[in-house]
């Protein structure tokens, strides 16, 4: 089939009226979930996924794809409005948005956002229908060392990334592998630190978890100090559209944001908060107007509400050609798509094609969708920060009982996500981040099983993971993500023996 | 910070049990493997105690390398503030235990409308009849839609006597 039959056979997929409404629940969703503070991507699909329990996997899929993008929309809103980001990746839009808002031009800024958003939204998805299939083909070579030095190089890159303290991050990321390990081995059969609990044959359940780290903590962080803030909150005034000299100064910084935001969080798996700040410093290098930054440039907002939607579409790449995620959202909805009993990879393309061209064709309508709605309605979305945060609380409590407890009926379920809540709310505490538990016990599986065939095909040399050129290729990678914040300490200190000799 | 080292001690403690366990506690399998079901849990084990001590040295030499400007540009959550309301955690982690206790017992939607009126009582009770309109439809409302529309089975407690 040629590439036009596929988009085709896409469209028809997701232009079925059941498809178009799950695309916008998704959007509507995340939407909601980026202007709220506090409930990030992560946390809202974590709570969602069980509604996607009764769906088909492509309709799943179409959901939680539409919450994850449609998140980076609905974040700038409040970034602009009220100085209070919505979640992690529009943080940098508070600087040069809320500046712009109380100079009276909240309507060009959000439309800025809106509309940068959709360019590289669209760009994403354009690149995700043109090069998946690709990097899909590529990948069919890939034998276990190679998948294992893939998912290796994955989890470093996010835990390189990941807090402000590497020790912590890497301690994150092992405590995440071990649990992977819990429940029955696969391999043998024979049952790992499951402490003769029947229950724990089958291991942790990944959702316990997350829901336990993200929503459940969240609650806890919240309740321990409820004084709420009492926020600026600025309206709109003026019309919601920008003028030509907007235009003007925004188109550059959108084309910036869109490809820096596709390399660094599509191709190099960073995430999007990474790609908006990379856009940022970007914009402070590159634009003609870089003094104006900081106090309401346009092209503060524009580069990088862009790069974070263009890093979330190409993030897509990473979770459909690959199979492996590239950071904790797409984790979170590996876990999803495989509780639905669908594995994402290089044959996804070949096997379920539906599955694959209808989400990429239920990408472009969300984001249509998405335009529409933060445009001429973006009104209402400022609305739902009127919504008392103890109302908001005990419906978090709720969700996440009702998702714990839907998908195995089990009580125990609920223990463990009150007590994973606990250890979430610790773990904050003491600034040891959570999304590379996820990854870790996403990923903990997967690798063993691929470190363990490999080794099975080289009977036990562990050189097969370094004479393969791509598996080397990836393993280096890992090792200069890894070591990158010491290598300003490793030149310095060169530098110095040098000087002295 | 004094209780970063109990924090870090205690992580120090579960990595070292975990490492335990790998090297005395994992049954041989029946068939010989090239790399047995131990191999992998003793790497992560290994790693996890050298990671976990490396922070208890840093916790006690109270010289963690944080890189505040790195963590700017990486996007990093915000550090939690000290402020600690100790009674409303303990009271609605009480509550929470309690709904997950009495999930079954009392079926969904009275133990849901139980949960949900405590916590507006506990929390903010000045909008209490808004509320309850509110606990009503988050109880009963989202049981029927379960039930009903997204054919999710809820545990209905008493309420399975009248046939519902």
């Amino acid at each position: 089939m040629n590439f036009f039959d596929n988009l085709a056979m896409g469209f028809g997929v997701a232009l079925t009226p059941l498809n178009l409404f799950y695309a916008f629940v998704g959007v509507f969703l995340g939407t909601v979930i980026g202007v709220l503070p506090g409930i990030g991507p992560m946390t809202g699909i974590a709570l969602l996924i069980p509604i996607t329990f009764g769906l088909p996997p492509t309709s799943a899929i179409i959901l939680m794809a539409g919450i994850y993008y449609g998140a980076m929309y609905g974040g700038s809103t409040t970034s602009i409005l009220v100085n209070a980001p919505g979640e992690s990746s529009s943080v940098v839009t508070c600087f040069d948005g809320f500046q712009m808002a109380k100079k009276g031009r909240a309507g060009p800024a959000l439309a800025a956002a809106a509309i940068g958003s959709f360019i590289a939204g669209t760009f994403a998805t354009l690149m995700l229908m043109l090069i998946g299939p690709w990097i899909a083909a590529f990948a069919l070579n890939f034998g276990p060392p190679e998948y294992f030095a893939l998912m290796f190089a994955g989890l470093t890159v996010v835990t390189s990334l990941a807090g402000r303290s590497l020790v912590k991050a890497l301690l994150a990321t092992t405590i995440g592998l071990a649990i992977a390990t819990i429940g029955i081995d696969l391999q043998s059969g024979v049952p790992r630190y499951t402490f003769g609990n029947p229950e724990m044959l089958d291991g942790l359940e990944f959702l316990v978890v997350a829901i336990g780290l993200f929503a459940v903590s969240e609650v806890i962080v919240n309740l321990s100090d409820m004084r709420q803030a009492v926020q600026e909150r600025l309206s709109i005034k003026g019309g919601l559209w920008l003028n030509a000299e907007d235009w003007r100064r925004a188109i550059p910084a959108f084309t910036r944001g869109t490809l820096s935001g596709f390399f660094v969080g599509g191709i190099a798996g960073a995430g999007a908060a990474v790609a908006s700040f990379v856009s940022y410093g970007l914009e402070k290098k590159m634009s003609k107007y870089k003094d104006e930054l900081g106090s309401g440039a346009i092209e503060g907002v524009a580069g990088p509400e862009a790069a974070n939607n263009a890093a979330a579409g190409g993030a897509m790449i990473h979770l459909l050609c690959l199979g492996i995620p590239g950071s904790g959202t797409t984790a979170i909805m590996l876990g999803a798509l495989l509780m639905l009993g669908l594995q994402p990879g290089p044959l996804l393309f070949q096997q379920n094609p539906q599955f694959v061209w209808g989400l990429i064709a239920s990408m472009y309508v969300g984001n249509v969708m998405l335009l529409v709605l933060n445009l001429p309605l973006v009104g209402m979305w400022v609305k739902i920060l009127d919504i008392p945060l103890y109302l908001l609380i005990v419906f978090i409590i709720l969700f996440s009982f009702l998702g714990v407890y839907t998908m195995n009926n089990s009580v125990q379920d609920l223990w463990l996500m009150v007590v994973f809540g606990v250890i979430g709310y610790l773990l904050r505490r003491f600034d040891i981040p959570a999304s590379p538990i996820i990854l870790g016990m996403v990923l903990g599986d997967l690798m063993e099983q691929a470190m363990r065939q490999s080794l099975m095909i080289s009977d036990g040399n562990l050189g097969i993971f370094v004479t393969r050129p791509i598996s080397l290729t990836l393993l280096l990678i890992a090792v200069v993500s890894i070591t990158n914040p010491y290598w300003k300490h490793i030149g310095r200190g060169l530098r110095k023996l040098l000087g002295a000799a | 910070m004094k209780e970063e080292r109990f924090a870090s001690i205690a992580l120090f403690l579960f990595a070292a049990a975990y490492l335990a366990m790998a090297l005395l506690g994992i049954p041989e399998p029946s068939v010989r493997q090239v790399l047995g079901p131990e191999a992998f849990p003793r790497v992560i084990g290994a790693l996890m105690v050298l990671l976990a001590g490396l922070y208890v040295l840093q916790t006690f030499r109270g010289a963690a390398s944080e890189d505040e400007e790195r963590a700017a540009v990486i996007g990093a959550d915000e550090k939690l503030g000290t402020l600690f309301d100790f009674k409303t955690v303990a009271t609605m982690l009480g509550l929470m235990l309690a709904y997950a206790f009495l999930f079954e017992p009392l079926g969904y939607p009275i133990a849901t409308l139980l949960m949900f009126c405590t916590s507006v009582a506990v929390l903010d009770r000045r909008h209490w009849v808004r509320d309850l309109i509110i606990a009503l439809f988050a109880s009963f409302g989202l049981y029927f839609v379960f039930s009903f529309l997204l054919r999710v089975q809820l545990p209905a407690g008493p309420l399975r006597l009248l046939g519902l």
